[in-house]
């Protein structure tokens, strides 16, 4: 005889609550494991989503604009390709589809990708399923595919085409299949659509160049691609012109853009210095008029230099002969220009400036130079005046034979010339100052010293490590597995606290024989090791069975998260991923907890004597202890309340924890009540049951733990649901979003005519300016490392509009905190609440670093339809990003009632701008869905742990029931009828399950109180009512189970036993 | 020797201390052997089970081989039981799990020494009679034979002090009778004290020194 084989005695002749016990690890370890393999699942599925989709693209070079497509021959294995955003209409049934991502491709991708099959050719287009299913496509279908026309003027410049951003091509859907390809982790489906590269460059005017290059080379780094980059790169990739002024002996550095940047200009100098060589900063803009006295010359090239021909005074004009001519102003004459501006508002102004005429040049020399004026489009290459095709109004009835006659003869020389200073005053933008530089004197040198001296990655021309940066996202912006732990959290306790209440139930069964082994000389510990090996030579089998449950368990909550519960997800692409690490952690974890708890009921054997044990006698438990517990959770629970009533802590969370310190007062009060046999006198069947409670108050009172718990988790799930009005909608019944930007206002009737938007009365826009990027709400799973950013119009900051959850500093309008000034470099940013904490995992006042910018959160909302994205002030947004133009976002003040009318006139109005309107309270449902399914999830979880509750409760009464054969015995010697003790029973039970549900009911609705208040007061009360009444049914039915059981023993044999 | 001094046991109860026990002397020497006899609820049971270190008394000493057993800690305490004290329940206590074998030999497995301890089961058992019932269960075996092999259990470990708390209570008489025969010849055989309880007549007419319990002080039978 060997301990070993005691305990394998052990283990078999009590196989059936050693069989529950085991079933009890099981469960814990295939909850705990499951959940773990969950969050395995997700971020796998989602790291698969991005390798599939990226196929072999490990790198992306990308730029704003377009650069040459023959930049990709230097790099092993790429592809150039075009990328950008576009609306794809159906043109036989006029669906639209928007934000669709737009790629021109040619042999070289399907190479690139391996791709099987042919790339689309000539007038063909290949759309992906999930685009053809939504827009109802078959082969041979014509197709309308929407893209923004690439600008490089700036379109919030004077010379932007701001009428002219879309471009429309037709092409016929082939059929073939191919594999899903997106630049972007995103779990949703990839809408796209495949162009020839060749058409769409021929449609956007950009042959032989691209925006896009995919490299694959998994080995390379970074850092050695942009070394490479740098090495090979040329001016022309980054949009910048060095022509050599025969003439002008120099060199003039031009941009696409017409404009110079501050930056770039600061390198052109530096470099020509560092070479020997000097420069000379133009800018040269268009003036309508240019006035002295009564007399006006239209439409002149003006010029700002540093230098003569211009004046250096500040105030001071010089005008060419001929100018002067024809205003016959002589040295010393006002001056005044007049021109146009286009301001941030989205209107063209026209502003005037004074000058005093400082000086008259002939046309000669420097005054003839017609290189100052950088090639507008639609004036600078027209043979006359009345060929301009500008931007802008013109009023060519102003232009007279002898302006026509200038024209021909100087083309863009200026008429007159600024100082530079006062020029930049007038005519810089956030896009630049300058229109060139010249540099003197030529030099081959420059060119390579200029572009050894450019970041190509601060010009835009940047190298994304889009396999890395995809997979880093996929690790989710929720730990999905963390999720499902708090999820299955009272499951998890149920099954361990069942594991513990099952050894408990065995280990009292065997209570004499304990005895027994302890006057023959077990010690305590002894006793306790040999429990505790039974425990574990129980929970290292159940752990293996947990590992098929956890298996179980976690293809059930994906098959979920696919289905009843898609709506937190979005996407039906997870499956389940079994990880041998989650499983060995669920089994390891589940072991020591499950042996935890078997510890934990271990604790009870010292305080019994031998003696007691001999004679089965349970210890009775101090009552003095819980009630000393119940007191402190108590009055800790009445100053929690007191706090949150006075606002010194916040409302939700003192509830909140003044509601579960309530439900441990109110356990410990019961056990009290229940240790101390203080219930009423026997008096009928019904009080004897009554009594029967506190036969076990240790098993009647985890009983009533169980429910209590379970209804509090439920009942208080309940009041975080949303639904119905919110405050998130800021009072905007309308938003909008549109893929093209919009430059004119359409609050103005000039910007609605430039748009084509009919007059519509009380319709309001606040348009914002968008930078895109990644969904920071929680629709999206990916980890956004690069949330969108909206940047509001001041005039809606001094609005007020939309609530607040906190913020840094106390204001009564804490929109006004993106226009402080912070002491160092931070912007200032405002998040909704929900995705500052869970999507962007910061809290109020950290930081979060973008391309090297740091932003603030200054401000969070409450539950707003800002969830997406973070908000900054738009002086910040122009200085931070200035290539981003125009307005993509809009928030809508409409009349409710005309909402669904203005809808279609407006998106029908901007239909070439890709615009779609949304319902403010729309969008917020979509979020509030999100959380609700959370919210559901958890309870349909918390509801199994119930169901494992209510298991628990049977077991305890069948337990309780077998115990008291011998009085049931007694009783039906003594005349008792079945039913009379069926009765007995049933009042036991439901005295503990109505002390259960009514201690969690009360305990939940004070700890929600204000959340429901919040949310207007609402509860969902039949529901609450049916789940509630369903537990006391199934506990009703335990315990009627349990009497059956018992009487179907031959009690009288029992009885005789005695 | 087991000595005893002036040992008594009071139980705290709503109307004031019970006293079961008081002013309890004895003095007895290995080889001795005495039966307490009393009515019901007079403390037999209670003595038996301070003796054995079960139980603590109110008041008095309890000295077995010169050690004060409730001086000691629990892990001492426990290794003391095992060493020096057998215990017999009315009812046999027996592991319903483990064999016949097994049951016996259950003391020691926590025992400090292990040597010979199966071949000395194996000769209680056939000092007892059930040599052939060795791998049974004790579902398997008569209340008589049950009663055997829990005093093989008890005297597996050589102890010196036997307890016996109604040993034959349960038996019908030739069983009873056995058990008894077994019990006094084993005792005489390993020269332990004897303590048993009984009501049974029979039984106590058995043993050479009688007392009585009863108003919590023991007496002589007789005297």
């Amino acid at each position: 005889m060997r301990t070993s084989t005691l305990l394998a005695r052990n283990l078999t002749w009590y196989w059936r609550t050693n069989l529950a016990v085991l079933l009890g690890v099981s469960t814990a370890v295939g909850v705990l494991g499951g959940a773990l393999l969950v969050g395995d699942s997700v971020r796998s599925s989602l790291r698969d989503l991005v390798l599939g989709r990226l196929g072999n693209t490990d790198f992306v070079i990308s730029r704003n604009g377009f650069f040459r497509e023959e930049l990709a021959s230097v790099f092993g294995s790429a592809c150039p390709m075009i990328a950008i955003d576009g609306v794809v209409a159906h043109e036989p049934s006029g669906r639209r589809a928007l934000g669709i991502q737009v790629y021109g491709v040619d042999e070289r991708f399907w190479k690139f990708q391996a791709e099987p099959g042919e790339p689309p050719r000539n007038q063909q287009t290949l759309l992906s399923a999930a685009l053809e299913r939504e827009l109802g496509v078959k082969a041979g279908d014509a197709i309308l595919i929407r893209v923004q026309k690439p600008s490089a003027i700036p379109l919030e410049s004077l010379h932007g085409r701001k009428e002219d951003v879309g471009k429309t091509i037709r092409l016929t859907v082939t059929e073939a299949a191919f594999r899903e390809f997106s630049l972007r982790p995103q779990q949703g489906d990839v809408r796209a659509v495949l162009v020839p590269l060749a058409r769409l460059q021929k449609h956007l005017d950009q042959r032989g160049k691209v925006n896009t290059i995919l490299l694959a080379d998994g080995r390379a780094s970074s850092g050695a691609i942009e070394r490479t980059l740098k090495d090979r790169y040329t001016l022309e990739d980054l949009g910048l012109r060095l022509r050599t002024l025969e003439k002008q002996r120099c060199l003039s550095l031009e941009t696409d853009s017409t404009l110079i940047s501050d930056d770039l200009a600061g390198t052109a100098a530096a470099t020509a210095k560092s070479l020997g060589l000097g420069t000379e900063p133009v800018l040269t803009y268009l003036a309508n008029s240019i006035r002295v006295g009564g007399r006006e010359i239209p439409y002149s090239v003006v010029t700002a230099l540093g230098s003569p021909p211009a004046p250096a005074e500040a105030g001071g004009i010089t005008l060419n002969q001929w100018a002067a001519q024809e205003l016959r102003a002589k040295p010393g004459d006002a001056v005044s220009l007049d021109y146009y501006v286009w301001k941030s508002d989205g209107r063209l102004h026209t502003d005037s400036a004074q000058f005093r005429l400082a000086e008259v040049v002939p046309l000669k020399g420097a005054a003839t130079d017609r290189e100052f004026a950088p090639k507008y489009p639609g004036i600078t290459e027209s043979e006359n005046l009345h060929d301009w095709d500008p931007p802008f109004p013109l009023d060519l009835s102003r232009v007279r034979p002898i302006d026509e006659q200038y024209w021909k003869q100087y083309r863009t020389t200026p008429k007159a010339f600024v100082p530079l200073a006062r020029g930049q005053q007038l005519w810089g933008t956030r896009f630049g100052r300058l229109t060139s530089i010249r540099i003197f004197p030529p030099s081959e040198a420059y060119g390579n010293a200029l572009r050894a001296a450019l970041d190509p990655a601060k010009m835009g021309l940047t190298v994304f490590a889009v396999k890395a940066r995809g997979l880093e996202a996929a690790r989710g912006a929720t730990d999905f597995g963390e999720y499902f732990i708090y999820f299955s959290f009272f499951l998890m306790v149920s099954a361990l606290l069942l594991t513990g209440l099952f050894f408990k139930l065995g280990v009292e069964q065997r209570m004499r024989e304990i005895g027994v082994l302890r006057a023959l000389g077990f010690s305590i510990p002894q006793l306790r090791a040999i429990f505790l090996l039974e425990g574990a030579a129980l929970a290292a089998p159940g752990a293996v069975v947990g590992m098929g449950a956890a298996l179980a368990y976690g293809g059930f909550i994906m098959l979920g998260l696919r289905t009843w519960w898609i709506d937190a997800v979005g996407t039906r692409l997870l499956s389940l991923h079994a990880s041998i690490a989650s499983l060995a952690m669920g089994a390891a974890a589940g072991m020591v907890t499950g042996l935890g708890s078997i510890a934990w009921t271990l604790r009870g054997l010292q305080p019994v004597t031998p003696r007691g044990l001999l004679a089965g006698v349970e210890r009775r438990k101090s009552e003095r202890r819980p009630l000393l517990i119940g007191m402190i959770a108590a009055v800790m629970a009445v100053a929690l309340l007191a706090a949150a009533l006075a606002r010194k802590l916040d409302q939700t969370a003192g509830f909140f924890g003044a509601g579960t310190l309530l439900l441990i007062a109110a356990l410990c009060f019961e056990s009290t009540w229940l240790n101390s046999r203080s219930l009423a006198p026997v008096g009928g069947q019904i009080t004897l049951g009554l009594r029967s409670a506190t036969y076990r108050p240790g098993r009647s009172i985890l009983c009533i733990a169980l429910i209590a718990s379970a209804t509090f988790l439920i009942v208080s799930l309940d009041a975080f649901r949303r639904e119905g009005a919110s405050t998130g909608t800021g009072g905007f019944p309308l938003m909008a979003e549109s893929v093209l930007p919009l430059i004119h206002d359409p609050n103005t009737a000039i910007g609605r005519d430039a748009l084509n938007i009919p007059p519509l009365e009380g319709v309001k826009f606040v348009p914002f300016r968008l930078r895109p990027g990644d969904d920071a709400s929680c629709l999206n799973l990916y980890q956004p490392r690069n949330p969108r950013i909206l940047a509001p119009p001041a005039a809606f900051l001094r609005s007020a509009q939309f609530q607040f959850q906190d913020s840094v500093a106390r204001t009564a309008n804490p929109w006004l905190l993106l226009e402080s000034e912070p002491a160092d470099p931070v912007i200032p940013a405002i998040a909704d609440a929900n995705s500052m904490t869970y999507a962007l995992h910061l809290k109020l006042g950290e930081e979060l670093v973008l391309d090297q910018t740091r932003f603030r959160i200054v401000a969070a909302l409450q539950d707003s339809l800002f969830q997406g994205e973070l908000l900054i002030s738009e002086k910040n947004f122009l200085r931070l990003f200035p290539d981003v133009e125009g307005y993509r976002f809009f928030l809508l003040n409409v009349p409710p009632a005309r909402a669904y009318e203005l809808t279609g006139v407006l998106e029908a109005a901007l239909a070439d701008y890709g615009f779609q309107i949304q319902p403010t309270e729309a969008r917020l449902a979509g979020f509030h869905k999100v959380e609700n399914t959370y919210l559901s999830t958890f309870r349909s979880l918390g509801a199994l742990g119930l169901v494992l509750g209510t298991v628990g409760l049977g077991a305890i009464l069948l337990r309780n029931v077998l115990e008291r054969r011998r009085e049931l015995a007694l009783l039906r010697a003594v005349g008792y009828l079945p039913q009379h003790l069926a009765a007995m029973v049933l009042a036991e039970n439901v005295l503990l399950l109505l002390l259960g549900l009514t201690t969690g009911t009360v305990c939940a609705l004070l700890a929600i109180a204000p959340a429901v208040s919040l949310r207007g007061g609402h509860l969902p009360v039949v529901s609450l009512s049916l789940l509630l009444v369903a537990v006391l049914v199934a506990g009703i039915a335990a315990s009627l189970a349990a009497t059956a059981a018992a009487l179907r023993s031959p009690l009288l044999k029992a009885l005789r036993a005695e | 020797m087991l000595e005893v001094f002036n040992l008594a046991k009071e139980y705290p109860t709503p109307r004031g201390p019970l006293t079961v026990l008081s002013g309890i002397c004895l003095s007895l020497k290995r080889g001795d052997a005495v039966v307490i006899m009393g009515p019901s609820g007079a403390g037999k049971s209670t003595l038996l089970y301070i003796l054995g270190a079960l139980e603590q008394p109110t008041a008095g000493t309890v000295a077995l081989d010169g050690q004060n057993p409730f001086q000691l800690a629990e892990k001492e305490l426990a290794a003391f039981r095992n060493q020096l004290i057998g215990f017999i329940f009315q009812d046999h206590c027996l592991l319903p799990q483990c064999s016949v074998l097994e049951n016996v030999l259950i003391p020691t497995l926590v025992a400090n020494d292990h040597a010979g301890y199966p071949v000395r089961a194996r000769e209680l058992l056939q000092q007892v009679g059930l040599t052939d019932r060795l791998d049974h269960r004790p579902a398997e075996l008569s209340g008589g034979e049950k009663q055997r092999v829990a005093l093989a259990r008890a005297l597996i470990r050589k102890p010196l002090l036997l307890l016996c708390d109604e040993p034959t209570g349960n038996l019908d008489q030739a069983s009873a009778d056995v058990v008894a025969s077994l019990l006094l010849e084993l005792h005489q055989r390993q020269e332990t004290i004897l303590v048993v309880v009984t009501h049974n007549a029979e039984l106590a007419s058995r043993f050479p020194v009688r007392y009585e319990l009863s108003h919590a002080n023991l007496h002589l039978a007789g005297a």
